[in-house]
């Protein structure tokens, strides 16, 4: 077995946590049924890694092997990792047509053109999304297997999700999934999380918005139980009009999950009682980050106890209609700015 | 302006009526439950505010308030504000022993560290002890029901021989004068 895969193999089982490891193992299918009847999951992470290691010695494994094995880890677990929106445009007639195996020729042919050092795999998950891992080298290194790039291409639609893509490597992914997709360039879009199905569901507008309708109130005698009857809020009607006016803004059901919000402002200084920055000619730059597990559900969460004053901003109430968590707001109003944001 | 009077309404046989007021409602529920679940021989009434003055509208509803607790959570200067501001909106005659302070969150790592300070001041002022609880686990939440319960019981004069006043001379957490230093 080569050098290099032994590492590569350690450092993926260790990610993967104790829970999940027969699963997981039984999907990659690589170690035989005897092999993987003799592995007692009961016992230390530790032992069970050895005999995973030594079985494989065995089996003959190779760099792809250990490959699958790593994409099936990220597959199931998407959201340790953070991921950027792209967005194709300007496609051809047949770009939504994806042909699967056109798809991954012409994508493989292309970067190994450019790098020749590349080391790709493919995967078709459910969901229609085709998950690619992209290890880079350069012309005379070997690829770096513990830092590759991720990209979900969601078929049928022009986006695209990449994790961990390196600025200098940046131009040659986004060259070789335009040819592939037969489209004219892609573009990055101010949208970042954690959680891919969110991003997804925010990109596609799957998550059931708010709407204007009258909410007719659930009668509250049958539900709440013996004791709660000796509680009494004083405030209960504002407690009721808050929590009604943040359905209204957020909706009623799930939000999804962003971790940040970032707003850099390059607007002029205002305020009449210092003198030394005011009236500079050029913009003040200051950046307000929100960050929170749950960003949208803890900014709902505020609106009901009553902490956040409403009504609530616009710019932070559109974010779910918009699908963006990157903004700049400049002297003519917030929106897309003038120069690309990095 | 709706103040809080002490004695502007008659007792009910046999009952208790507690007021808690803080700006988390979701601590504020968890407390209530918790203070009703416990088993007393009296009936318990518990009303929640976020802060004071009331609204007009439940003035008739309300039944006499005996014991006024003010939570606040030390890691927010806001909940500290709120108490503070709903102060004004009481009958004196309720710093008579019927008011005290639960301060939550202490053992949080993010301490603000003048807030505590603030808190003993303020409890100081108002002559009103200071008690100290976390609403984290059932039996945190469990024993300081049970320290409300027993004060509720001698505030709203079902202990005979007993009452809120005497009890706030003996309590040791009821500081002597703004001047001295707290207790370490």
């Amino acid at each position: 077995m080569e050098d290099s895969v032994i590492p590569f193999l350690e450092k993926t089982l260790q990610r993967i946590p104790s829970s999940s490891l027969k699963s997981i193992l039984n999907e990659w299918g690589f170690l035989t049924a005897q092999q993987l009847q003799d592995l007692h999951f009961q016992q230390s992470k530790h032992i069970l890694h050895n005999k995973v290691l030594a079985f494989c010695e065995e089996n003959g494994m190779r760099i792809r092997h250990v490959i699958q094995l790593d994409m099936i880890y990220n597959c199931e677990y998407p959201n340790k990792r953070n991921w950027s929106v792209y967005q194709f445009s300007g496609q051809e007639d047949d770009a939504l047509v994806l042909n699967m195996t056109e798809f991954s020729q012409k994508f493989k042919v292309n970067l190994k053109d450019l790098l020749r050092h590349v080391s790709i795999g493919m995967k078709k998950c459910e969901d229609d999304a085709v998950w690619i891992r992209v290890a880079w080298g350069d012309n005379f290194t070997k690829p770096n297997q513990f830092k590759p790039t991720y990209v979900v291409y969601q078929l049928q639609t022009p986006y695209v999700f990449i994790s961990n893509l390196n600025v200098k490597h940046r131009p040659l992914l986004s060259q070789a999934l335009v040819i592939a997709t037969k489209h004219d360039e892609i573009k990055e879009i101010q949208l970042r999380g954690r959680c891919l199905k969110s991003l997804k569901d925010l990109v596609l507008r799957r998550y059931k918005q708010s709407f204007q309708t009258h909410q007719l109130k659930p009668l509250q005698e049958r539900n709440s139980p013996e004791r709660d009857q000796g509680i009494v809020h004083e405030h209960a009607k504002r407690l009721a009009d808050l929590k009604e006016v943040a359905t209204q803004t957020f909706g009623d059901g799930p939000l999804p999950k962003l971790e940040t919000a970032v707003f850099k402002l390059e607007t002029k200084f205002k305020d009449p009682e210092n003198r030394i920055l005011t009236n500079r000619p050029e913009p003040f730059r200051c950046a307000v980050k929100f960050s929170s597990p749950s960003f949208l559900e803890s900014l709902k969460s505020l609106v009901t106890l009553g902490v956040a004053s409403t009504p609530v901003s616009p710019l932070l109430s559109s974010i779910p209609q918009k699908a963006r968590n990157h903004f700049v707001i400049s002297e003519r109003g917030p929106g897309v700015p003038s120069t690309p944001a990095p | 302006m709706s103040v809080l009077k002490t004695f502007n309404k008659l007792p009910e046989l046999n009952t208790a009526n507690i007021m808690l007021v803080g700006s988390d409602v979701s601590d504020l529920e968890k407390l209530s439950r918790s203070i009703m679940d416990e088993n007393h021989s009296f009936n318990v009434n518990v009303r929640l505010a976020q802060s004071l003055p009331l609204p007009v509208e439940n003035e008739d509803s309300r039944p006499r308030i005996d014991l006024l607790v003010f939570m606040v959570n030390l890691r927010s200067s806001y909940s500290l504000s709120l108490a503070e501001s709903s102060l004004k909106f009481i009958d004196p005659h309720y710093f008579l022993g019927k008011v005290y302070f639960l301060a939550t969150g202490a053992r949080s790592s993010h301490l603000s560290s003048d807030l505590l300070p603030s808190l003993r001041k303020l409890s100081a002022s108002s002559h009103s002890p200071v008690l100290f609880a976390d609403l984290e686990s059932d039996s945190d939440r469990l024993s300081v029901a049970r320290r409300f319960l027993t004060l509720l019981r001698i505030a709203a004069g079902l202990v005979p021989g007993a009452s809120a006043l005497f009890l706030n001379t003996l309590l040791k957490g009821a500081p002597a004068s703004a001047n001295e230093d707290p207790p370490n």
